[in-house]
């Protein structure tokens, strides 16, 4: 049985954070933030929202838009890496909010490429026929977590919070009346990881490698309870794995660039999008590239997921339209998810 | 061996955009800021281009293309 997303949602903490606000406590000017990072504002939850009441509101509208009930989802997948707390992760608590029946729900910590993770599940669970209707949850409370000053500013100018959730469905792809779009099949999912990479970026605690708060706690190890990032190994190796993944799915199906009508990659740096997109030849081939990187900042495990909503209720997507959905993330990971929409007109 | 004109061409190019003065041998291209980690990323594309050899994403890190020299040698010896 083929896999088709049928809905989409996104909710967005409503608290805009601009540069010209973030810039002096990190020690910038607000356009140097812009111009080397494309961002120019971010949301942050306002000390009230949790990963969890994000997921849930956007999981709600991903229902609306699929017009499938609550009561019809048979198994729930969240892409987090701020859950709500250190354990259980977040799905229990979405479960619950949303009055799902008491259906498999899982956590998975593939860090940005956890809407491609998504994908590939509930794709493999569709096809085998343990599920028919998935809901994937992507959201990200990253702005608690960040240090707000100049020795931390070329990671802490970057994230914002949010969440996007997907209907996945095996059911008949016949368009109903009243859908903004047509369903989009889920092709084909490639993902590869090396952990050479691993120190590369993240967060080093808690955990049981370096300690916790008790063993190696932040007052004496306070980097290793902060993102890191080593940003040329990140652009070297993203910039190299994003389109190395794109053109590994595309020639499996026997596509180019040129069958691509929409890029919806991991939005994690203007620059690092430009620089796929033109390693790709997307633009001379016609395609173009979903960015909600300047409103929204990088939002982690949500932000393929929140383009991909933007994109769908933009209702520009027309039958037959390929999607191309690169990501790279901690690990690293990398991948790309191709979709096509079915030739049904909504 | 020497780089093709086209690399030289590149980098030349890569440090006007930059507004730095093109490179010179010995020269660190990440320090002079000719190379930046974009750039290095455009520059191994042509490099695989013009000079016939696979660099793998392995390789992909400033100390193998640091100078002249380094792209020389790395070239030299990954080339079949």
């Amino acid at each position: 049985m083929d896999a088709f997303v049928i809905g989409s949602g996104t909710c967005l903490p409503d608290l805009v954070v601009t540069n010209e606000e973030l810039a002096p406590r990190l020690g910038l000017q607000p356009e140097q933030i812009f111009k080397s990072s494309g961002i120019r504002s971010r949301r942050w939850v306002d000390g009230k929202a949790t990963t969890s009441s994000l997921a849930a509101a956007a999981l709600r509208r991903a229902l609306d838009d699929a017009a499938v009930s609550a009561h019809d989802i048979d198994f729930l997948i969240v892409g987090t890496m701020t859950p709500d707390r250190f354990i259980p992760g977040s799905a229990p608590a979405i479960q619950h909010a949303l009055g799902l029946r008491e259906v498999p729900a899982l956590d998975i910590r593939a860090a940005c490429c956890n809407g491609l993770y998504a994908l590939q599940l509930a794709r493999a669970l569709i096809q085998s026929n343990i599920a028919n209707q998935v809901a994937i949850c992507l959201a990200e409370v990253q702005s608690p977590f960040l240090d707000l000053s100049p020795q931390s500013a070329t990671l802490s100018m970057l994230f914002g919070d949010g969440a996007a959730a997907l209907i996945v469905s095996g059911r008949d792809p016949t368009v109903r009346e009243g859908a903004i779009t047509s369903p989009l099949e889920i092709v084909d999912v490639m993902i590869a990881t090396n952990g050479q990479y691993v120190d590369d970026l993240g967060i080093r605690c808690p955990g049981t490698e370096f300690g916790n708060s008790r063993s190696h706690g932040p007052d004496d190890f306070p980097s290793d309870y902060l993102p890191r990032m080593n940003g040329q190994s990140v652009i070297l190796q993203a910039s190299r794995r994003m389109v190395s993944a794109c053109q590994t799915v595309l020639e499996r199906n026997e596509l180019s660039a040129k069958d691509v009508r929409w890029l919806v990659p991991h939005q994690a740096n203007a620059n690092l999008l430009a620089q796929v997109a033109r390693s790709l030849g997307l633009s001379h081939a016609g395609g173009e590239v979903i960015s909600v990187l300047e409103e929204l900042g990088n939002t982690s495990s949500a932000s393929m997921g929140i383009a991909f909503d933007v994109l769908r209720q933009s209702k520009r997507i027309q039958p037959g339209d390929y999607v191309l959905l690169p990501a790279f993330g901690a690990g690293f990971t990398w991948g790309a998810a191709l979709c096509r929409a079915s030739e049904t007109r909504p | 061996m020497a780089l093709p004109q086209s690399i030289n061409d590149f980098l030349s190019e890569s440090a006007n955009n930059a507004g730095v003065p093109p490179p010179a041998n010995g020269d660190d291209l990440f320090k002079t800021g000719v190379l930046d980690s974009f750039a290095l990323v455009d520059f191994v594309a042509v490099l695989e281009t013009e000079c016939h050899v696979k660099i793998p994403d392995s390789d992909v890190v400033p100390g193998n293309f640091q100078t002249l020299q380094a792209i020389e040698n790395y070239v030299q010896s990954h080339q079949g």
